[in-house]
């Protein structure tokens, strides 16, 4: 199983390729395997990769370059939450190869021993690649289930063309929701209510029921303003004018300003820098195939495919992606923040208990 | 008469207010350009992509498969509860009513979940590697719909009368006979109604289907949700355009085979429904 | 009248018995239903019950330690000042009455249309249908597009600014739209069912004989009709309690309900045995529902 050529080195092996998605057919409808020894051993490394993901988050020409290269085909489910994967998971969902949670929900999948291992020797092209300190992240301190996919930031995003006032702090855009009445927001209490905390000068991830309760204070004050909370297309409503600002993400935000006059804003009192994650879940059918796809997306041009794709940033060393899609983006300060933005920020280290905190704030939040 | 005129007047609104969201589907359908609010030329590239899609195509053919097969399931287990509970006794009747009416008042959520975690151990016991698939998708519709095709059977059931059995039994036809020649057809227009609630629901069907599936049986609407993205792309609203036009020619041969045959049974001087 | 004979006399053996009564249909009948239920039904609910008796351990793993915990919580919370949950079940329990009664208003009238009226009842019927072999997903978006100001049909009557006024998109009242439409089937259907072997003629005769066609109705046909109000309305109203979706999508998702709770629960805080324990409650309050129109249709059945 290692691959002393990686694996889009070796050449494409057609009747491989057949044998092994055949295999892999047979082999799931419980019949047991046919073909000849090496059919077995291409079917394990080839086949099909269940891919299960959020919508749109991948570059569209790099499932078919990883096909082409590998001969694996990928088979796509998209989530539109971490806790929408969470509960599949938790509830015994196989099958699924590869997913992508964000840090936090990798700590707490790993806390369940919901994820696989992963197998370093067939993941060269991360050790190769990757920007050293991604390697290892807090979420998982060892690296032993995940390797980074990308990451970025939460601030907020806003019309310039509808606003006059060009606002850089959360106060500012906590005033300009009252004042206009158009914002939306990611929903997502964690990140709704960390950053409101950090406006107020708390940490993001606080856990003290003081400062939370002024957290909801300002939330409660601010609902009747809200036009919509929705993570996966607040931003198309600023595109199409139903609102003017939203509170979200650093790709999205980029993605927007490309479509109207708009500006992605990390405000000056904090926020949050996330990551996510390449995982395998247990009960993954086809491990390999998931192995291959994170090794094959380590390679500098389809890493700058996906970072020029998704605006989100990329965990390989900058240097490789100079001449790839993403060159001109290296010094995109919204896609790759500089070190005293990203030093205001802090990652999502919150506990179970203050989550269960955060979800009665945002429960109370929605039904006001 | 000019009740009548008024109500076919509100009748008409009535359809507009219910098909006026599908034609904007429609419409939009045909839209050159990939932003619904903006009509950007007429084309019909949308529907190539969709039936290019692999995923769409599939999702598709499996609700309707899905569907169809909980229609009829639903209608057995349906029609037969509807049909022997009225008459049983009554400290057997109450609790399979109950039992029948929590099926119904179930949050789909919580079903859902409940369905979820019973399909994974059951399928752990039985040594199943892949446990959830459109079977278990299946199984959860037929929970629900069957009480709906009971329920919309045994209330016109209840409410038929056994005049036409109690002659048939005097006329000397077996039960069967006249659960056939009799009963059956005054019965279907329920059946029918709930067999069609049955489909509909099962191929709506998203919160239940969502849960309980397996990573290689997704639904349309599962889909879609997972495609919300940016709303529902030029691609879906083609998709949504040729079921109904299917559906529409679906609905128009069905309607037309069974006048034929109403008018076959009236020919034919049988009691009419 | 026989059917009354047939209900209230207790009947021994099962079979049918030929002659009076008409044919009682055996009793092994519901055995394939009740399994079902029984197998996939009972069992998973039974984890529900359990898990409400249960506690969270960290973020999502659940102990079994029968406790009231969770009933307490949300019994201190109804109770308590803050009533937070209080309040999502009086909007949830307002949405649903609201819900129900729109679809009456609108579904009654197009149901007694088809049903009296109408020459081709089936095919009108089934067109009431057909939009929702649609996807409920895409139809919700649709609505999205029907009351945005931009829609190019008010664009092109000057009616922008004021469908913006209203501001119908993402509110409550977006909701009510949302789920009046969703609905309606579930109102028209029992409604048809119920009307459609109504005796118009008796109608006639009523007000043949002086009454009002008002009156009529009120004495004639509402009577008749009321299995498929009841039908109906129960068929909205509860799977209304557990509706969630629309509100995300029409309404923003800025507003809770008790189905909003429940797959937060179950979906974000990972928090199954709160979760459960609000489910039972739902549960709860809907099967008393239940059993007050099961004794309603049980005094139909001996007098119908």
């Amino acid at each position: 199983m290692s691959d002393e050529l990686t694996i889009w080195e070796r050449p494409v092996n057609r009747r491989g390729f057949v044998a092994g998605a055949t295999a892999a057919a047979l082999a799931a409808a419980g019949l047991g395997r046919f073909g000849a020894a090496d059919a077995l051993a291409a079917a394990e490394a080839e086949g099909t990769l269940f891919y299960y993901n959020w919508a749109q988050y991948v570059n569209p020409k790099t499932y078919a370059a990883f096909t082409k290269a590998t001969g694996i085909k990928v088979k796509k489910a998209f989530y539109d939450s971490n806790e929408t994967l969470a509960a599949k998971l938790r509830g015994g969902a196989r099958g699924y190869d590869l997913v992508c949670p964000t840090g936090y929900m990798v700590k707490e999948l790993i806390a369940e021993d919901r994820l696989l291992p992963l197998d370093r020797s067939q993941l060269r092209n991360v050790t190769k690649n990757a920007d050293p300190k991604f390697l290892r992240t807090a979420d998982d301190p060892k690296g032993t289930y995940s390797v980074v996919k990308d990451w970025g930031t939460t601030g907020f995003m806003y019309r310039t063309d509808k606003i006059k006032e060009r606002p850089t702090t959360w106060r500012e855009f906590v005033a300009l929701t009252k004042k206009y009445g158009k914002t939306t927001m990611v929903d997502s209490s964690p990140e709704v209510v960390g950053s409101i905390a950090t406006m107020l000068g708390y940490s993001y991830n606080t856990e003290s029921q003081r400062e939370l309760d002024q957290v909801r204070k300002v939330l409660l004050d601010l609902k009747p303003h809200v036009v919509a909370l929705h993570s996966s297309n607040y931003d198309t409503l600023i595109a199409k004018g139903q609102a003017w600002m939203g509170l979200g993400w650093n790709g999205d935000g980029l993605a927007l300003a490309g479509r109207v006059p708009a500006r992605y804003v990390v405000a000056k009192e904090g926020g949050e820098i996330w990551i996510d994650y390449y995982n395998i879940p247990k009960g993954a059918s086809n491990p390999d195939a998931a192995h291959a796809w994170i090794n094959f997306v380590y390679q500098p041009r389809i890493a700058g495919l996906e970072t020029s794709y998704s605006y989100y940033g990329s965990p390989l060393r900058r240097s490789l992606l100079k001449g790839t899609a993403a060159g001109k983006l290296l010094t995109d300060r919204v896609v790759f923040p500089p070190a005293a933005t990203v030093k205001k920020l802090e990652t999502n280290q919150v506990s179970a208990n203050g989550k269960r905190l955060r979800e009665r704030i945002w429960t109370e939040f929605k039904a006001s | 008469m000019t009740g009548r005129r008024l109500l076919g007047g509100y009748a008409v609104l009535a359809y507009v207010f219910l098909y006026a969201p599908i034609l904007v589907v429609v419409a939009f359908a045909f839209n050159g350009g990939r932003d619904v609010l903006f009509w950007e030329g007429f084309s019909t590239r949308w529907f190539e992509v969709a039936l290019r899609t692999p995923e769409i195509t599939e999702a598709l053919r499996r609700s309707v498969l899905i569907a169809l097969g909980n229609a009829v399931v639903a209608c057995l287990l349906g029609t037969m509860l509807a049909l022997a509970l009225p008459r049983m006794r009554p400290w057997l009747r109450t609790p399979i009513d109950a039992l029948a009416y929590m099926t119904l008042v179930t949050p789909e959520i919580v079903f859902a979940i409940a369905a979820l975690v019973f399909f994974v151990q059951a399928g752990n016991g039985l040594g199943l590697e892949n446990p959830l698939g459109w079977q278990t998708i299946l199984i959860a519709h037929v929970v629900f719909n069957a009480s709906v095709v009971a329920l919309v059977v045994r209330a016109r059931f209840v409410s038929m009368g056994q005049s036409l059995e109690e002659a048939s039994f005097d006329l000397g036809a077996g039960p069967l006979a006249t659960f056939r020649q009799v009963t059956l057809p005054r019965l279907s227009p329920a059946i029918l109604a709930g067999g069609l609630l049955a489909f509909t629901f099962s191929f709506d069907d998203f919160i239940t289907s969502f849960f309980v599936t397996g990573p290689t049986s997704e639904t349309l609407p599962i889909y879609i949700w997972g495609q919300l993205r940016f709303g529902v792309t030029p691609a879906i609203n083609a998709t949504a355009a040729m079921m109904l036009a299917f559906t529409l020619v679906g609905v128009v041969v069905a309607y037309l085979v069974l006048r034929r045959s109403e008018q076959g049974r009236e020919r034919r001087g049988l009691p009419g429904v | 009248m026989a059917s009354t004979e047939a209900d209230t006399t207790e009947r021994r053996g099962e079979g049918t018995r030929p002659g009076a009564g008409g044919p009682r249909y055996p009793g092994w009948l519901v055995l394939p239903a009740v399994a079902w239920y029984v197998l996939f039904f009972l069992v998973p609910l039974g984890f529900i019950v359990a898990t409400s008796f249960g506690t969270v351990v960290g973020f999502s793993d659940i102990a079994y330690t029968w406790s009231l915990d969770n009933y307490r919580y949300l019994w201190d919370d109804v109770v308590g000042d803050l009533h937070i949950y209080r309040d999502i079940f009086v909007a949830t329990f307002k949405l649903s009455i609201i819900g129900t009664l729109s679809t009456l208003v609108i579904g009654f009238p197009l149901a007694y249309y088809i049903a009296r009226y109408a020459k081709h009842k089936t095919l009108l019927l089934l067109l009431v249908i057909v939009p929702f072999w649609t996807s409920f997903l895409i139809r919700a978006y649709a609505w999205l597009i029907v009351l945005d100001p931009e829609f190019p049909l008010f664009r092109a009557l000057g009616l922008s600014d004021f469908v913006e006024r209203q501001g119908i998109l993402f509110s409550e009242k977006a909701i009510y739209i949302g789920v009046a439409y969703n609905y309606l089937p579930l109102m028209v259907l029992p409604l048809y069912a119920a009307l459609e072997r109504m005796d118009w003629s008796l109608v006639d005769a009523a007000q043949d004989l002086g009454d009002s066609p008002l009156r009529a109705f009120r004495r004639v046909t509402l009577p008749l009709a009321l299995p498929g109000i009841l039908a109906g309305s129960l068929l909205v109203f509860i799977p209304l309690t557990g509706e969630y979706i629309i509100p995300v999508i029409l309404g923003g998702n800025k507003t809770f309900y008790a189905g909003s709770l429940i797959a937060q629960q179950f979906l974000e805080s990972g928090d199954w045995p709160l979760g459960s324990a609000i489910a039972m409650v739902v549960i709860g309050a809907l099967t008393i529902a239940l059993l007050i129109y099961a004794r309603v249709l049980g005094k139909q059945e001996q007098f119908g």
